[in-house]
């Protein structure tokens, strides 16, 4: 690598890693240091805890076991959608990425009314088969794994999904002109081809059920994972074990990261032409009648929870009791959510909010990803592990640092005022988002070939231009993809929300956090109806976009 | 993927795309009026807090109320955090342990309201950090369908019997401060009766044998109980009053035979508020002798203050008000030692099956 070269990465590189240090790193080395405050007693106080070993464990088992079940659904799914042509193709593709517009309090309650005790589903399997008692109770590890794949598959399917619209066919065919049976294909070829695609969304999903707070808030009332525990130390005032018990947390996730990093090391494989997206059709009719049932299955499966939302927002609050379905409808819910002075308030801070903090997402997480796929320089591996640290960080974490460092101005210590204003939110949402998009980017320009953007300079393109035509077409289906989950997941955001909302910046989920707590299950779901659909308009948006620009 | 040479249009659009999210979320940042913002941290619920909202601003026109509604030891949490930049002004309503340990962490602003003999030792701080505003009794709560009102334990002792068993569904006392004062209440009458925890753990180990589940929000035990998940629970009294006459769930209270806790739920001013004037102001207003009793008519609040004459409050609080025996609980005891006992409990009693 010439000077100049060397120059402009550290050119770029400074202000992208200086301004990871100091939103991402910096808030949490407070929460660190505050793990010692009292010396090694908080670690001692935490290494005799049974029952802080017990949740250690649990968070680790869980998060595999979603990383399982997520990439058991998210994978053949998308190789179906991808490759080949079925009847009930396009409503599958329609509503594959459902559960992402799931906000995650609304989803776990909808899993609530349809799976639990005395849940639609399950009272429907109890009546049916005349139980006396329910068949299942949705508590516990398998409870919220379940909950996980459901919400997590998501990610897998979206990534390899992008990794197969670049995969090149021409290499499948030429295996298969070489004599490579169907399976020494998908292992030899696909695979390792999607790898990226496939760590990449392994990663986030295990970061991702690591740091998850509402399933197990909500589900896991018998048990005990991290990231309920630290609400326990901290709600109990015991601060410094709260500070353990993140840090400990934290050290996981880098493990796991690392982990999958390891699997995903072996990269030799590039991919420089367009694909051509040809989808197979399936011939045998007994096949196609199949495939059609399990499309249709997996379709209801996935529309279901948001059915439960849209039934309640219906219900009467309070009159459905044990019977399978509410037995009382009414529009009252929704009377009294328009009847509201300040309904449209949440949602216009929502959405702002999520439109600044991806904007920003959109702009640095590119950049990082740029450095770290295409350019060798020595900051890269820091600027790779400060990229994937806000999953390894869980939400309440990242706001309690950020409450404990943006509380004030004071140039000196790099402080600014941000708590109580409106941007707290925002910077949170950013912060939680970067390796979202990050590793969407990353995993788009890793099936770029590196020597394209060489070969654009040795032509006498100038960076900008070869930045316009060859990286950002490269990197855009993951750009899109990714700024697509990161404004969804800004804008229905819980768990850092409920720390750092002031009146001024309230957003949607702590609206539906109100109307539960008032009770009003109706007016929540109502509530929650109205978020789903915002969502939605995003992704229609977001598509129109993508396709505006393609 | 054709791409031409860079597009200025394309450009040009993303960067308005871009400006104009700034600007939306600046107009949203900035958009307020001339009032004075008096901010309100509260656990009391959206319906209450903005019934208290509009009657104070149209008493007060120059002042703003904007209330966060969020659970008390979630306060206690938030204003500690915030201690360097307290954002909050009026911290309204937590059970007297919370404003105690608020009181300790320095995170109070004394002050003493005009109406401050009007409440007993009990329920106020001795150096006034915060005054009682509500009285909360604790009390066994079931669903009406399940379980009729002769078959309903009477007081906590019954809840132990073994026809319980798999009934009991009651909120994560870790996170609740109702279930903390209920669980501190036995343990105290524990060490009241041989000095020692003992008895108490032993009492709260035959509850873990019958409890079904802890749930983590009040929503859903409300929730488990109208859909009987589980019969029988212990919640307040307020609470399960607001369920059983404002909304369809069946649920009914008994008042404990042999004494209840009865929570003092309070009012404080944060040290370091922005507005001291106005958080007294908001603070005597909501402790009014007639915006009480419409609170007790309208939100189900029973009145701390021993001033309101008991005819104006509505039936079912003057019943209760006479059948309830207040349990006497030492506060200092349960200062001392709340959390390590809970935290025992969690360590060592919760879901053991009553081991």
């Amino acid at each position: 690598m010439n000077d100049e070269n060397r120059k402009q990465t550290w050119l770029i590189a400074t202000p992208v890693i200086a301004l990871l240090l100091w939103t991402v790193v910096y808030p949490n080395v407070s929460v660190i240091a505050g793990s010692f405050e009292n010396g090694l007693e908080h670690w001692r106080e935490f290494a005799s805890s049974p029952s802080d070993r017990e949740a250690l464990t649990t968070s680790i088992v869980i998060s595999f076991a979603s990383v399982v079940a997520a990439l058991a659904i998210g994978v053949p799914l998308a190789f179906l959608l991808g490759r080949f042509e079925f009847p009930g193709r396009k409503v599958l593709r329609a509503v594959a990425a459902l559960p992402a517009a799931l906000p995650p309090l609304v989803g776990v309650i909808a899993f609530l009314f349809l799976y639990g005790e005395s849940g639609v589903v399950t009272r429907s399997v109890q009546h049916v088969f005349s139980m006396p008692e329910a068949p299942w109770r949705l508590s516990g590890v398998p409870a919220i794994i379940f909950v996980h794949a459901y919400t997590m598959y998501v990610y897998v399917f979206l990534f390899v999904s992008a990794g197969l619209e670049r995969f090149d066919s021409t290499l499948d065919e030429a295996a298969s002109g070489l004599g490579a049976s169907g399976w020494m294909r998908l292992r030899r070829v696909t695979l390792p081809l999607l790898m990226p695609a496939i760590a990449g969304s392994a990663l986030l999903v295990f970061m991702n059920a690591l740091g998850s707070f509402s399933a197990p808030y909500v589900f896991g009332g018998g048990i005990r994972v991290l990231s309920t525990q630290i609400l326990v130390s901290k709600l109990n005032g015991a601060l410094g074990l709260a500070y353990v018990e993140t840090t400990v947390l934290a050290i996981s996730a880098i493990a796991g990261l690392l982990l999958f990093r390891w699997l995903d090391r072996k990269r030799k494989y590039t991919l420089s032409a367009k694909s051509s997206r040809q989808r197979r059709q399936i011939k045998s009719r007994g096949l196609q009648t199949l495939t059609a049932i399990g499309a249709v299955v997996v379709v209801i499966l996935l529309v279901l929870p948001h059915l439960m939302v849209v039934l309640v927002s219906f219900a009467r609050d309070g009159a459905w009791t044990t019977q399978v379905l509410p037995p009382e409808y009414t529009l009252d819910n929704y009377r009294r959510l328009f009847s509201e002075a300040e309904l449209w308030k949440p949602i216009v801070n929502s959405v702002s909010m999520a439109l600044v903090a991806t904007a920003a997402n959109v702009v640095i997480c590119f950049l990082a990803a740029y450095l770290i796929v295409l350019r060798r320089f020595s900051g890269r591996k820091l600027l790779e592990l400060l990229v994937a640290l806000p999953w390894a960080i869980p939400a309440t974490a990242i706001a309690l640092g950020l409450a404990a460092t943006f509380n004030r101005n004071d140039i000196a210590s790099l402080r600014v005022l941000l708590v109580g204003t409106f941007w707290i939110l925002p910077l949170a949402y950013f912060i939680r988002d970067i390796p979202l998009v990050a590793s969407a980017v990353e995993s788009s320009l890793k099936q770029m070939d590196p020597s394209l953007e060489d070969a654009a300079r040795g032509l006498g393109a100038s960076w900008l231009l070869t930045m316009w035509r060859v990286i950002i077409p490269a990197a855009k289906p993951g750009l899109v993809a990714g700024a697509l989950l990161a404004a969804v997941t800004a804008v229905g955001e819980f768990v850092a929300s409920v720390v750092l909302f002031t009146h001024a910046n309230r957003p949607i989920s702590m609206e539906i956090l109100a109307q539960l707590r008032a009770l009003a299950f109706g007016t929540a779901a109502a509530y929650s109806v109205l978020l789903i659909l915002l969502v939605l308009a995003m992704t229609f948006a977001a598509r129109g976009f993508e396709e505006r620009i393609a | 993927m054709m791409h031409r040479f860079p597009d200025r249009m394309r450009m040009r659009s993303l960067l308005r795309a871009a400006i104009g999210a700034f600007a939306i979320a600046g107009a949203v940042a900035c958009s307020s009026d001339k009032r004075i913002v008096l901010t309100v941290y509260s656990p009391h619920g959206k319906e209450l807090l903005d019934f208290l909202e509009k009657r104070f601003e149209k008493a007060h026109p120059n002042i703003d109320v904007q209330w966060v509604d969020m659970g008390s030891q979630e306060i206690l949490d938030r204003v500690r955090a915030e201690a360097a930049n307290p954002q909050a002004d009026v911290w309204f309503g937590a059970p007297a342990e919370t404003f105690d340990k608020g009181a300790k962490q320095n995170l109070l602003e004394p002050y003493k309201p005009t109406w401050a003999s009007a409440i007993d030792g009990e329920g106020k701080d001795a150096s006034d950090n915060w005054f009682g505003t509500y009285l909360t009794p604790e009390v066994i709560a079931y669903n009406s369908q399940a379980v009729t009102e002769a078959d309903a334990p009477k007081d906590w002792d019954q809840l132990l019997d073994p026809k319980w068993k798999g009934k009991v569904v009651i909120r994560d006392p870790i996170a609740s401060g109702t279930m903390r004062a209920i669980f501190g209440a036995i343990m105290v009458r524990s060490m009241q009766q041989t000095g020692k925890p003992d008895s108490g753990y032993a009492w709260l180990r035959r509850l873990d044998a019958n409890t079904r589940e802890y749930v983590l929000n009040p929503t859903i035990l409300y929730q488990k109980i109208g859909r009987q998940e589980g019969t029988v629970t212990m919640w307040d009294m307020p609470d399960i009053a607001t369920l059983e006459q404002r909304t369809k769930i069946p649920v009914k209270y008994v008042i404990p035979e042999s004494g209840t806790p009865l929570l003092v739920d309070g009012i404080a001013i944060v040290k370091g508020t922005h507005h001291p004037a106005e958080s007294k102001l908001y603070y005597e207003y909501v402790t009014r002798p007639d915006v009480l009793i419409e609170s007790a008519k309208q939100f189900l609040r029973i009145p701390a203050r021993k001033d309101i004459p008991a005819a104006q409050l509505p039936g079912w609080i003057q019943d209760a008000l006479k059948q309830i025996k207040p349990m006497p609980v030492d506060r200092e005891i349960m200062a001392a030692h709340l959390d390590e006992w809970m935290k025992y409990w969690d360590a060592n009693i919760r879901n053991r099956g009553g081991k």
